[in-house]
C-alpha cells in the first residue's frame, strides 16, 4: 500500500510528468513562464485546483450519472478555479500577481491535466489517493513551469524574482521572452528527461 | 439505485449546480469588499505615482489603508467634465468616488462617438492636475494617468498600465520606470493636431511634445499614442482653456515688473 502511494506521488513528477511525458498543459506553460513569481503562483494554483477537484470528484464518483460526468467534472473544476481566482484577487499581497497572470488563472479550467486526472484516476479511486494524485500532477506541472521560468527570467530580463542578478553589461535577450522560446526550452527539458530515463526511450 | 435514469440525472445536475452557485455567490459576496479595496488602492497608487506624491516603489510598499489616508491628505478637489470642458459632476474627495479602470472603456467609446462623458479630473493640493487616458494596446486595453503642472501645459509625471501587453516588450510601458519618466517635463500642445507624439524618432525632432516609441513594441506604442491623443482631445476644452488663462496670468505678472524697470 505504501509502495503504491509513493508511486502515485512520484510518478506524475518524474516518469509520467504531465508536461514532458504526456505533453499536457503546454499552453499556459508557454504563457506564464516569463517571470518566476508568476510561474510560482500559477504552479501553486494548479496544484490546489487539481488536488481539490480530484478529491471532490472522487467523493462523488459513485453518484455521478455516467452520461453527464464530464459536465459535472467541469462544474467542480470551474468552481475551484473561480475560488482560487477570487481569493488571489482579495489578498492584498497577491492582487498584483493575479493582475499579471490575468486570464491564465481562469484558463486553468481548460488545462487538460485537471480533467485528465479526474477522468483517468479520481473516478476509479478512493478520495485520499485521488487527492494525492491530483496534487502530485499539479506539482509535476509546476516543477517544469518553475524550471522554464527560471531560465526565461534569467536570460530574458537578467533578474530572478524581480531582483537583478546578471550585471548591467548583459543585454536581455528578447527572443527568450517570447512564447516560442518556452517551447524550445520545454523541448530541451524533454530531451534531457528522456536521455536520463531509459524507460521513456522509444 | 439507477444512476443513469433521466430523473436522477436531472435532479443530480440541478443539485450540484445549485450548491456550486451558492458557494460561489457566498465567496464572492464575502471577498467583494476586499477585492474592491485592492482595485481602488491600485488606482490611487498609480495616480499618486503620476502626481509625484511619493516614489512608485514606496507607494507599492504602502498598505491599502495608508494609501487611502495619503490620498485624502493630498487631494484638493476631484470632479468630472464633459466634452465641452464644463463640469458635470463632483467626484468628491472620498474613497467611494474613485473611478476604476472598468469605467473608462465606455467613456472611450463615448468620446469617439462624441456622446455623454464624465471625464475625471483630480486636482492635488500641490497644484498638479491628474487626468486619465485609455485605449487599445496590442492584446488588451492600455490606460494611464497623466499629471500636469499647475499651468496645465507641462507634464509633471505619468503612469501607464495595461492588461496583457507582451512582457519585456509592450509591458515596458509599465515595468520600465525610464519610459514614464521620459514624460516629465514634456508639454501637451493644446489645439495642435496631434497634441502629443509617441512615435519613432520623435525626440530627435526637438519638439517638447514628443517621446520616442518603444523599440519592439510598435503596436503598444501606437495604441498608447492614440489613447493619449484621443483623451487629450477630449480634455482639451477644459485643460487647454485653463492653460491659456494660466499663460495670460503669467504674462500679466511677469510683464508688470519689467515695465517698471524700463
Amino acid at each position: 500500500m505504501a509502495q503504491k502511494l509513493k508511486e502515485t506521488i512520484l510518478n506524475p513528477i518524474l516518469k509520467g510528468n504531465p508536461i514532458t511525458v504526456l505533453v499536457l498543459g503546454i499552453c499556459s506553460a508557454l504563457a506564464v513562464t516569463v517571470q518566476l513569481k508568476g510561474a510560482l503562483v500559477m504552479a501553486l494554483s494548479v496544484i490546489i485546483v487539481t488536488g481539490l477537484s480530484s478529491l471532490v470528484c472522487s467523493l462523488l464518483r459513485n453518484t455521478i450519472p455516467n452520461r453527464v460526468r464530464i459536465i459535472v467534472q467541469l462544474v467542480v473544476v470551474a468552481m475551484m478555479v473561480i475560488l482560487v481566482d477570487q481569493i488571489l484577487k482579495a489578498g492584498e499581497g497577491t492582487y498584483a500577481i493575479d493582475k499579471q497572470l490575468s486570464v491564465y488563472i481562469g484558463l486553468i479550467i481548460t488545462n487538460c491535466i485537471v480533467m485528465g486526472r479526474i477522468e483517468a484516476f479520481a473516478l476509479g479511486n478512493k478520495p485520499i489517493p485521488s487527492l494525492l494524485d491530483g496534487l502530485a500532477n499539479g506539482a509535476g506541472y509546476g516543477l517544469i513551469l518553475v524550471i522554464v521560468a527560471f531560465f526565461r527570467e534569467l536570460l530574458g530580463s537578467g533578474t530572478l524574482f524581480g531582483f537583478q542578478v546578471l550585471p548591467d553589461s548583459y543585454i536581455p535577450n528578447n527572443l527568450v521572452i517570447l512564447p516560442p522560446f518556452a517551447l524550445i526550452l520545454i523541448g530541451c527539458i524533454i530531451w534531457v528527461h528522456r536521455a536520463f530515463d531509459k524507460d521513456l526511450q522509444e | 439505485m439507477n444512476t443513469n435514469s433521466n430523473v436522477y440525472t436531472v435532479i443530480y445536475t440541478t443539485v450540484v449546480v445549485t450548491i456550486v452557485a451558492a458557494v460561489l455567490a457566498f465567496v464572492a459576496s464575502k471577498l467583494g469588499p476586499a477585492q474592491n479595496a485592492n482595485a481602488k488602492a491600485e488606482t490611487l497608487r498609480q495616480m499618486m505615482s503620476a502626481a509625484g506624491i511619493k516614489p512608485t516603489d514606496e507607494l507599492y510598499a504602502t498598505k491599502n489603508a495608508d494609501i487611502l489616508q495619503l490620498y485624502a491628505d493630498n487631494i484638493d478637489e476631484a470632479y468630472t467634465i464633459d466634452l465641452k470642458g464644463e463640469k458635470n459632476g463632483e467626484l468628491g474627495t472620498a474613497m467611494e468616488n474613485i473611478q476604476l479602470v472598468d469605467k473608462l472603456k465606455p467613456q472611450n467609446k463615448a468620446i469617439k462617438a462624441e456622446g455623454e462623458v464624465t471625464l475625471p479630473v483630480y486636482v492635488f493640493k500641490s497644484g498638479k492636475v491628474v487626468i486619465l487616458i485609455y485605449g487599445a494596446g496590442l492584446w488588451g486595453p492600455v490606460w494611464g494617468y497623466i499629471a500636469f503642472e499647475h499651468d496645465c501645459h507641462t507634464i509633471a509625471g505619468a503612469y501607464f498600465d495595461h492588461e496583457g501587453e507582451t512582457p519585456g516588450l509592450g509591458a515596458k510601458i509599465k515595468d520600465e520606470p525610464w519610459f514614464r519618466e521620459k514624460f516629465a517635463g514634456k508639454t501637451v500642445e493644446w489645439g495642435e493636431d496631434p497634441a502629443f507624439r509617441l512615435e519613432k524618432n520623435a525626440e530627435a525632432t526637438g519638439a517638447t511634445n514628443a517621446v520616442d516609441a518603444i523599440t519592439g513594441a510598435t503596436m503598444t506604442s501606437k495604441g498608447l499614442n492614440e489613447a493619449l491623443n484621443v483623451w487629450f482631445k477630449a480634455y482639451e476644452n477644459h485643460l487647454g482653456l485653463g492653460a491659456f488663462f494660466n499663460m495670460l496670468e503669467e504674462h500679466a505678472i511677469s510683464e508688470t515688473p519689467n515695465a517698471e524697470e524700463e
